[in-house]
């Protein structure tokens, strides 16, 4: 779901640690926990791996000795803001299946966006790179979803207005939910730019918001390690 | 219509045009390179992160050696 999702995707993302959004259910852990012990994986800070700290949303960090894969860190998080239950992500999955048969099963496109809407610089550029590259590879086959899909999720106002232009009873009938559509209607590129950036603002306070709770159990943590 | 070059320009459009796969596949390349010349696995310092914390954070050096440190210096 992290950085290889978004290669995937169309982003053009170095990742040096793989991130898995995972099924938090005491058999999948069993499971997990097996695949980790073959990795030699170790938890690395806080939290500790423990299934109440999946549930409440915090991740878990790991970093791995066996030698074919030394010092690789993964991620496992079973609970993100504003992303649905796993149960649903999975219903929705990608398969992607590589050249050597390993089969990847992805965060879909939607859903990865939802997950990377966090208060960090580096995720908006990336959500507005991953639109973009599902518009061009889409538009000229383009379905309805899809281009509601757009209409919801562009970040890039050339694009918008391109969309809206092109789609002008659907464009008002989701400016409801998002007025900034309005703004591209009209062709309006320097309000939609500033528009853009107080929807950007927006999420990224309600992602800390969001994470203050955890951040202090976070740092609890530590203080209880450090003794 | 607008065309990916004139938004992102040459190299990036011609990563768009990619497969997943193919991008995969290039993008482990680049990791073969990386690996080859040295380079670290310990991911950068994310100081917004929720997750940051200082230091348990601090990276290696990117080429995974040690950093050098002046020790002494002599007169100019």
């Amino acid at each position: 779901m992290g950085g290889q999702a978004c290669v995937l995707y169309g982003a053009a993302e170095f990742s040096r640690d793989t991130d898995f959004a995972i099924l938090a259910g005491a058999s999948n852990l069993a499971r997990l926990r097996r695949a980790l012990a073959e990795l030699q994986a170790e938890v690395i800070a806080v939290p500790p791996f423990e299934i109440s700290y999946l549930h409440r949303g915090h991740a878990i960090h790991f970093r791995c000795q066996h030698p074919e894969a030394l010092r690789v860190r993964l991620d496992v998080i079973s609970k993100m803001r504003g992303v649905d239950s796993f149960e649903k992500l999975w219903q929705r999955r990608v398969s992607i299946e590589l050249p050597d048969r390993t089969k990847c099963e992805v965060l879909s496109l939607p859903d990865l966006l939802q997950a990377k809407k966090t208060q960090r610089d580096k995720d908006w550029p990336m959500i507005r790179r991953l639109v973009e590259a599902h518009y061009f590879s889409n538009r000229s086959h383009a379905m309805l979803a899809q281009v509601r899909f757009w209409l919801k999720e562009l970040r890039t106002p050339e694009l918008l207005v391109e969309v809206c232009h092109s789609n002008s009873t659907l464009t008002r009938r989701l400016s409801a939910t998002r007025p900034l559509l309005l703004k591209a209607s009209a062709g309006d590129l320097m309000g939609l730019a500033v528009e853009l950036e107080t929807e950007e603002a927006s999420e990224r306070e309600r992602d800390r918001l969001y994470w203050a709770p955890l951040r202090r159990e976070l740092e609890a943590l530590r203080h209880a390690k450090r003794g | 219509m607008i065309e990916p070059e004139e938004l992102v320009g040459d190299e990036l459009a011609e990563w768009y045009r990619l497969t997943p796969v193919q991008r995969w596949l290039e993008t482990e390349k680049l990791w073969q390179t990386y690996l080859a010349l040295g380079g670290s696995l310990d991911p950068e310092p994310d100081t917004q992160s929720p997750f940051f914390h200082p230091p348990a954070s601090r990276p290696r050096a990117a080429d995974g050696r040690t950093g050098l440190r002046v020790v002494r210096r002599g007169r100019v």
